[in-house]
Order: structure tokens, then sequence, then C-alpha cells
């Protein structure tokens, strides 16, 4: 996902010319000199400002070069050579997370709480590499350990959906 | 949410279905209620209206023997919450607590919803707004302040006392207008509520707010600032020196921040019926009445019919006030 | 004064307010540090427990849990840099820099004791300087707060170790956010695109949490499990604490100070104190260069300016009903529930419970010593766990705070969509915290800067015609120029070096 800062830059560019419009069209309000419209209008202009000064550059001889602190062993050196040839569908997997908590929304009221949880961490654990022995039962135990923290101590209305919670 | 309260939903659901089916009625006010009852408060914990909401939950838990759990849905300024229990099954599990923007959010355009989207059980509160200014203001009396706003030209005298278009806004334009006044004479200066405005009013940044007395009372009492007069029809008896503006005017406006409960629109008539005098119970418990006045909110009966037609008429009130600040879409 | 305090200490040494604090400290501790829950999220949900408390203990599990969690969203900061609080995001990249050094136990350690100090010089202030403090809180009008929120928005281009180009453009980013909603001045729906549930505007909390939480677990699909930490002791927590003491007694109490009075000053609050605190730090260091890279001075000054905030941030609550922030506002919600209504009468006709709030917070501060080394021992375990156990329970705590905070799956929403505007500003080099600051400030911003003109008539001589406002004013006005300066006296100091030498 790193883009050149000429991309994101100019998106910024945009961002900013488009919220500076969307001020600019919102309706006067009557009885307030100074209304709704000035503040997106003076973040967009600068927005913008900082964008153009991403895509020429300017700033650019501030910036520090992100020094990573190593593990104290040296994890620096492990570079995975394995994942590279997975192709450009790998760097999908980084949209698991937000997918996984909006399916969340959708399944949580249908399927209730404990069924949606244990989905969520079944997948996310086994898509970083858990086996099986790791994530079944983490996907078994979590959802009820929260459900007893959130939804009885705490009473959060927790969708109970299909399999309500054995309290 | 327990075991029984989810076997008992889907046996009611399907019971339901059965009575569509089979064209007869489940007996259920008999049994009403029959597991716990969820009140939805369209605003967060801690405030104003989750205290009274949570009083008037454990009170009813009290009385008919279920839990009445108080769930905050807050968001959309309110709308959320509002929607929700509009939204809710009319099975009388779900009710809530309405507050004041209900007649309000409409006119603005926010909203569909209006009092008539719900089924009316009791109004609870009402909090009439006053008129403060800085102890260190030079008018003693409501009536210097007002012929001082006549006289300077409009958009001279700032006030605040809640965002743009709130209640309190509104209530300073009904005030305006009930002086004959153009609904901009004095400028209203958004906050985002009553305590940042009294803030703002100690700190010299304002001549006068317009929230409620109980919203002002710390301050007053720190003596940072005085109340002139409150509108509505009566003194509040925590502030008994504070004259009304009929006694100190002469002009009949009153206007307040109301709070009640409604469940629903098409609440069984039985199961509403008996919420309504299970919440007249509660109106007249002593508990009630303490806890209220403790924290300066004033309380005010109405019956469904009677909440039903006081929302009518404030909707009205309200809608004309809009029009006249120019806020109103509809 | 003597009699009040032992009615105080009366009303607090009853089995019920001592088992209510306890269990409350607990209870903070471990929401504060679950990754996705937040301070004001623990506070919130204690609210329905406390109708049924006296007022005492009611009041005792709000103090103590506040103050617990505020601290414990330290922890998740430190070990996995997924800040609890807006207030620790300011400082989670220094503390996560210092385990990756293998000083997590200094890091936390720091962040334990220096909150507890922090905490207890807030409640001394609270109790000596009431009064005075007050006044403060109250000379604030709309004009010195936009002063105030500028000096604070600034702290951003600080705080941030990429081009701080980039980190004013991420604070801009923060501040647009912020105009989504209803909650502006005009009280118009402004970027809702028609969607009720945009009406209130982004909440802080579920932008912070997508940003750190969900970002943190995209990255770690990308990335391959680095290899386990090599099985060592934890160190002692408070071993090195006592020496950081009298190395930074000038940091620690500069951040006392900032502390004590950015939270009477109603809206700025924790947040903001613990910015300002950690910006000073790396302004007026001797070391500059050495932050980021895992150096403990600011955390020093940050933690005890963050605590000193909370217990101060009381005093306009207290005093006035006027909340310093998101927690305090629930707070006072408890007050007038319980009868012990704010106003100066709490302090004259309900001294005694006044003093048993005071003695609370002093006993909740010292408690953290405890209960907060017992937590990092605790914690400092999911350092030897294998990622995949810890990231699925993250997600898991992701959906259900943001859930919890309104009942509202809006929330979750606003997490998942955070997470990745978080991920692909973190991949480019746009600083996240900035945006959370830009977010949190937002709203301060816009209302004192709009109101301020409304109130004067579109005039700016109110801008520096009152005297406080002025002193802001200069200080923004300094501050934004400094680095204009530094430049000009860099250009100018090698020719002038050139003309000594050709002389």
């Amino acid at each position: 996902m790193r883009l050149p800062d000429s991309v994101t830059g100019s998106f910024l560019v945009v961002l900013g010319a488009a919220a500076a419009y969307g001020g600019w069209i919102l309706p006067p309000v009557p009885g307030q000199p100074v209304g709704p419209n000035v503040f997106p209008l003076v973040i967009g202009c600068g927005l913008a400002l900082c964008g153009l000064a991403i895509v020429f550059g300017i700033g650019r001889s501030f910036e520090e070069e992100e020094v990573l602190v190593p593990f104290e062993d040296g994890q620096a050196a492990a570079s995975p050579p394995q994942e590279k040839l997975q192709g450009k569908l790998y760097g999908l997997r980084a949209l698991l997370p937000p997918a996984l908590l909006l399916f969340y929304v959708v399944a949580a009221d249908r399927l209730g709480f404990i069924i949606t949880a244990a989905i969520m961490v079944y997948v996310t654990s086994t898509a970083l590499g858990a086996r099986w022995k790791l994530a079944l039962p983490l996907a078994a135990l979590s959802p009820l350990a929260i459900h007893l923290i959130f939804g009885k101590l705490l009473r959060v209305p927790l969708p109970a959906g299909l399999l309500p919670a054995p309290w | 949410m327990s075991k029984i309260s989810r076997r008992t939903f889907a046996a009611s659901t399907a019971a339901v279905a059965a009575s569509a089916a089979f064209g007869f009625k489940p007996a259920l006010a008999q049994a009403y209620p029959a597991r716990p009852v969820t009140v939805i408060v369209p605003w967060g914990a801690g405030g104003g209206t989750d205290a009274t909401a949570r009083i008037v939950a454990a009170l009813l838990e009290k009385d008919l023997g279920q839990p009445f759990n108080v769930v905050n849905r807050t968001g959309g300024s309110g709308v959320v919450g509002h929607s929700a229990i509009a939204t809710a099954q009319p099975d009388g599990y779900t009710i809530g607590m309405l507050t004041v923007e209900i007649s309000m959010m409409h006119w603005q355009g926010l909203t569909d919803l209006t009092p008539k989207s719900y089924t009316p059980l009791a109004l609870m509160n009402e909090d009439p707004p006053g008129i403060q200014v800085s102890s260190s203001s030079p008018y003693k009396t409501v009536k210097e302040l007002a012929d001082a706003i006549k006289a300077a030209p409009p958009g001279k005298f700032k006030a605040s006392g809640t965002g743009q278009g709130g209640i309190w806004h509104l209530a300073l334009v009904g005030w305006m207008q009930a002086m004959g006044l153009p609904a901009n004479q004095v400028a209203w200066v958004p906050s985002n509520g009553a305590a940042p405005a009294m803030q703002d009013l100690a700190a010299g940044g304002l001549d006068l707010t317009t929230c409620s007395v109980p919203e002002a009372r710390a301050i007053i009492e720190a003596g940072k600032a005085r109340s002139l007069a409150i509108m509505a029809p009566a003194r509040n008896p925590i502030f008994k020196d504070v004259p009304t503006l009929k006694e100190a005017m002469g002009i009949d406006y009153a206007t307040g921040a109301w709070r009640g409960i409604a469940g629903p629109k098409n609440l069984p008539p039985e199961i509403a019926t008996k919420l309504t005098a299970a919440l007249k119970k509660v109106y007249d418990s002593a508990e009630y009445k303490d806890f209220m006045s403790n924290r300066g909110f004033g309380t005010v009966w109405g019956d469904a019919a009677h909440f039903a037609s006081f929302m009518d008429k404030g909707d009205a009130q309200m809608g004309e006030a809009m029009k006249a600040a120019g806020l109103s879409k509809a | 004064m003597l009699k009040t305090l032992i009615d105080a200490f009366a009303l607090i040494s009853t089995w019920e307010v001592i088992i209510a604090m306890v269990a409350a400290s607990v209870y903070g501790l471990v929401i504060g540090s679950l990754p996705g829950l937040s301070a004001t999220m623990a506070t919130a949900l204690l609210v329905p427990v406390t109708f049924y408390l006296s007022p005492i203990a009611a009041i005792a599990t709000i103090v103590a849990a506040s103050s617990m969690a505020i601290f414990s969203g330290d922890i998740p900061g430190a070990l996995l840099r997924i800040p609890g609080t807006p207030a620790s995001a300011a400082y989670a990249d220094e503390a996560y820099a210092m385990t990756r050094k293998g000083q997590a136990e200094l890091a936390l350690g720091a962040g334990v004791w220096f909150s507890a100090v922090g905490g207890i010089a807030g409640v001394l202030s609270l109790m000596i300087l009431a009064p005075p403090l007050a006044e403060i809180a109250l000379s604030f009008s709309t004009f010195e707060y936009f002063w105030l929120a500028l000096l604070g928005l600034m702290c951003a281009t600080l705080v941030a170790r990429s081009s701080p180009v980039k980190a004013i453009a991420g604070m801009f980013i923060g501040l647009l956010v912020a105009c989504i909603g209803i909650e502006n001045p005009g009280g118009v729906p402004r970027f809702t695109f028609g969607l009720t549930d945009l009406f209130g505007g982004i909440e802080p909390i579920p932008a912070l949490v997508g940003v750190f939480a969900v970002a943190q677990v995209m990255r770690a699909m990308l990335t391959p499990e680095p290899p386990p930490l090599p099985r060592r002791k934890f160190g002692s927590i408070m071993a090195g604490q006592w020496k950081l003491t009298k190395l930074y007694h000038w940091q620690m109490t500069r951040g006392n100070i900032v502390g004590i009075i950015i939270g009477v000053l109603p809206g700025a609050g924790a947040d903001m104190a613990a910015w300002v605190s950690y910006a000073m730090s790396k302004r007026f260091s001797k070391e500059p260069e050495k932050f980021g890279t895992g150096h403990v001075e600011g955390l020093v000054e940050a933690g005890a300016s963050n605590n000193a905030s909370i217990a101060s941030g009381w005093v306009p609550s207290l005093l006035f009903g006027i909340p310093g922030d998101t927690i305090a506002a629930i707070a006072i919600g408890v007050l007038y529930m319980k009868g012990l209504n704010p106003g100066p009468t709490l302090f004259t006709e309900k001294a005694s419970s006044m003093y048993a709030i005071y003695l609370m917070f002093i006993i909740a501060n010292i408690l953290m010593i405890p209960l907060g080394i017992a937590m990092i021992r605790v914690a400092a375990y999911i350092l030897l766990a294998p990622r995949s156990a810890i990231m699925p329970i993250i997600m898991l705590c992701c959906a259900v705070g943001s859930f919890a905070i309104g009942n509202n799956m809006f929330g979750v929403v606003t997490v998942a969509a955070f997470g990745v505007i978080g991920y692909v500003m973190e991949a480019n080099g746009y600083p996240v915290a900035a945006m959370v600051l830009g977010i949190v400030m937002g709203t301060m911003v816009e209302q004192a800067f709009v109101t301020s003109l409304i109130k004067s008539d579109g005039s700016v001589l109110p801008f520096f015609e009152r005297p406080v406002a002025a002193i802001l004013a200069a200080m923004a006005i300094g501050a934004l120029l400094w680095p204009v300066m530094v430049w000009v006296w860099r250009k100018l100091k090698p020719a002038q070096a050139a003309a000594a030498t050709s002389r």
C-alpha cells in the first residue's frame, strides 16, 4: 500500500477541494454571520495546500527517516521470501479485519453474538497462521468470556440470535 | 438477556403469527409483563434524561415485578434512539423515553418521526427555561433587560444555552415574538450545551442565557450569575424569588423541555393502560418526587391522552418558532 | 477542618466503599488495558451499577475506575502500539519503541509511577487551590479557547516524527472528520450524505480504536509472525523509577503544573494535557533527537500531566457542574443522581462528602501502584503469546467496545472504516496520531472560532484584546513562527561564521 507522495498528495488536493466546495454549498444559517460553511472551507484549503506541498516535495528535507527499532534479538533480518510469491492478491488479506467487522454488523443480529464472534475469532486466528488446535478452543471460549463480562456483568445488550449464552 | 427471555420472545412471535393466521387475539394483558422490558433512552449515560429514565425504570420494576432494563441508544443527536423506540415491536417489551427534540427535529427535516409515530403513555417531567444574566450584569430585573433589548439594534445582545435550533434557542425566539420583536433581535451564539454557555456567561462572553434553571443552578449558587425570570406558568419551588414572565412583564409565554414515556405505535391498548397506570403510581411515589426535586427537575403529570395533546400543542408551538427563526425546512 | 476530615474518613471506611473501590479499580484496570475499549466507555458502563450503591460508594467507583482506566490505557499502547485513550495516543509510539528495545518494564513502570504522582499532585491542587483554579476556568471565554485549541493542534507537528507537512495534513484530515454531523454552529447536517447515523458525528474513541487497533491487525495479516521474544524474566517495574524521578524532577513538576491548568479548563481535559506535555518535553529537552526512539523523558512528563489533569478536571465539575471532559460529564450525572449536587454548597454543607471524594482520589492513586504493577505483570504475558491468539481477541474487543458506547452498530462500522483509513495513512507516512488529535480538538476549535466571531460581530479584535487571550495569542503565534526563526537563524549563522573567518 506504499504509494508515491505525488499520488497521496494529489488525493489530498482533491479531498481538500471537495471539502471546501462542500462547505461552500452549505446554505447560510439565518442570524449567523459566520455559519457552518466557514470551517470546512478553511480546512479544505489547508488540506489542499498541504497536498500541493507534498506533491512538490516541500518539507521532505525535514523528514526523519523512519527508524524501526528492531526487537532486541534483531528481528529486522526476518524478511519473508516465500510471501512475495503469493502475488498481488496477497495484499487483499489486509482487508480481512475490516471485512470481519462488517460481517459482525450484518450477522450479529441474526446469528447472535456467540456464533458471530466465534466465526470472527476462528477466521482471524487461522489467517494469522494458527492451527485448529489453537483456533478452535479460542473461538469457543473467548466469545463466552467476553459475553460474560459485557453481556452479563455490564448489561450491554449483545444480540442473542440463534444460540443464546448459557446464563 | 437471559435464556428465558429469548424463548418467550420466540413463543410470543409464534403466538403473534398464529393469531394473524387464525384470527384470535392472544391474552397478552393478563400476563404482561412476563419477561424483562427494555427502556430505550436516546441520550447518553449520566445525563438528565438518563437519570430520569433510570429512576422511572427502577420504580416500574418494583411495581410490575419484571426487570426494566435501561438501554442508552445514542447517536444521530437523538434521532437513532427515537427511531429505535418507534420501530420496535409493539408488544410492550420495548418502550422508551421521548424528549422535546421529537417535536423539533422533523421541522428541520432531520427525520420523519413526529410525536404521532408513538403510543404516548405518560408525561413525567418538564423544565422551563430561565433567563440568566452574569452577576456583573447591570440588569437587575427582566423588565430592565427587555427594555434594553428593545432599545438596542438587532443582534447587539448575545444569548446562548444550547446549539442553533435547540430548545433554548427556540425559547428565546418565542419570548422575542411574545414581546412583538423580530426573532433575530437577540443574536444566538450556539454552544455545546448549557454548561459551556453558563461558563461563557460567567466569563463575560455573553449577555444572557435561556437554559433551564436546574442547568444554571450550580453557577447561580456560586454567585456568578442570577436568574431574572422563568418562562413557566408558575414559580419553581427551589428558586422562589425568581418571578415568571407573566408576573414580571405580563407576557403569557411559557415553554419547556419535557420528558415522557412512550411505546411504538399500535401498542395493544390493554398493555398501554396497564403501563400508564403503573407510571402514575411511579409519578406519585415519594421516591420519584424526592429524586426529581433533588436534581431540581420539575415534575409534571400527563396521562396518555393528555400527553398526546400536550405533544401536539408543543409541536405546533415549536414549528411556529422555527419558522420565525428561519430554521424550518417544512 | 479536622472534624470534617475525621467525618470523611468515617464515610469511606465502610465495607461497601472499600469493596466498591477495589472492585472498580480492578475493573478499570482490566477494561482500560483491553485494546479497543476505553476509559470513557468503562465509566459509562458503570452508571447503572452506581444506581444501586450509596452516594459515597457510587462516587468511589467512578473515581477509582476512571483513574485506573486512564493509566492502564498505556499498557496496550506500550505492548502492542494500541493506545487505550486519545491521551496515550500522544506517546504510544515512544512507549512501544521502548518495548522493542526490551525496556517495557521501564516504560510501563514510568506510566504507573508518574501517573500516581501526577494524580496525587492533581488532588492536592483540588484540595488547596480549588477556588483560584475555578477562577481560571471561569475567566476563559471562547476567545481564549480558540488560542488554546490552536496551541493544542500545533502539538501534532511536534509529536510526530515524520515530515511536518504530512503531520499537518493528518491533522487537517482529523479536523475534516470532526466537521461531520449536525453538532456544528449552524445545527445543520454537514457531510452526512443523508445518513442518520452520521448526524451525531464521528466519535473520537471509535476512530482511535480503528486507526490503531484494527490497522494493527491489518498489518499483522501481511507481515510474518515475528520470532518470539527470548523468554527472559520481566524485570523489576519500580526499580528505575526513583532514579528517573530525580533525573527528571523538573519535567515531572512541569507536567504536573501543565496538567493541572489544562485539566481545570472545561473541554480541554486529559487528552490535550498529554499532548501538550509531550510536545513541551520534546521542545525543551536537552536531547530532543532521542524522542521517538524509545526515550523515557517524554513519558515521564506526559504521564505526570495526564493524571494530574484528571483530578483537577473535577474542579469545574464540583464547583459549577461544568464537565472538564466526557468522563467528568458522566461523573456529574452520578453526583446529581446521588444528591451531591455540584455547586459551592457541596463545599460548605456537604464538606465531609467533599473530603471523602478527595481522600478517595488519593487512595485510588496509591492503590494504582500495587494493582498497576500486578496488571502490568499479567499483561506482559501477551508479549509471549503468539499473535494468532492475541489479534482475534483484539478484534472481538473492538467490535464489542465500539458497539457498547451507544449500543449502536454504527460504532462498529466506524471502527472498520477507520481501520482502513489508518492503515493507508500509516503505510504512506502520515501520522495517525495527528489525525486523532484533529478529531478530538476539531469541534472545540470550530466552536470557539465561530462563536467568537458571532459574539464580536465579525471583528477579530477581541481575539487580542482580552488579557488572557492576548497572552495565549502571543504564545500561539510565537510557536507558529518559531520554526521559521530557527530556519532564518541557521541560514544566518553560517554566513556570520563565514564572515568571521574571512576577516
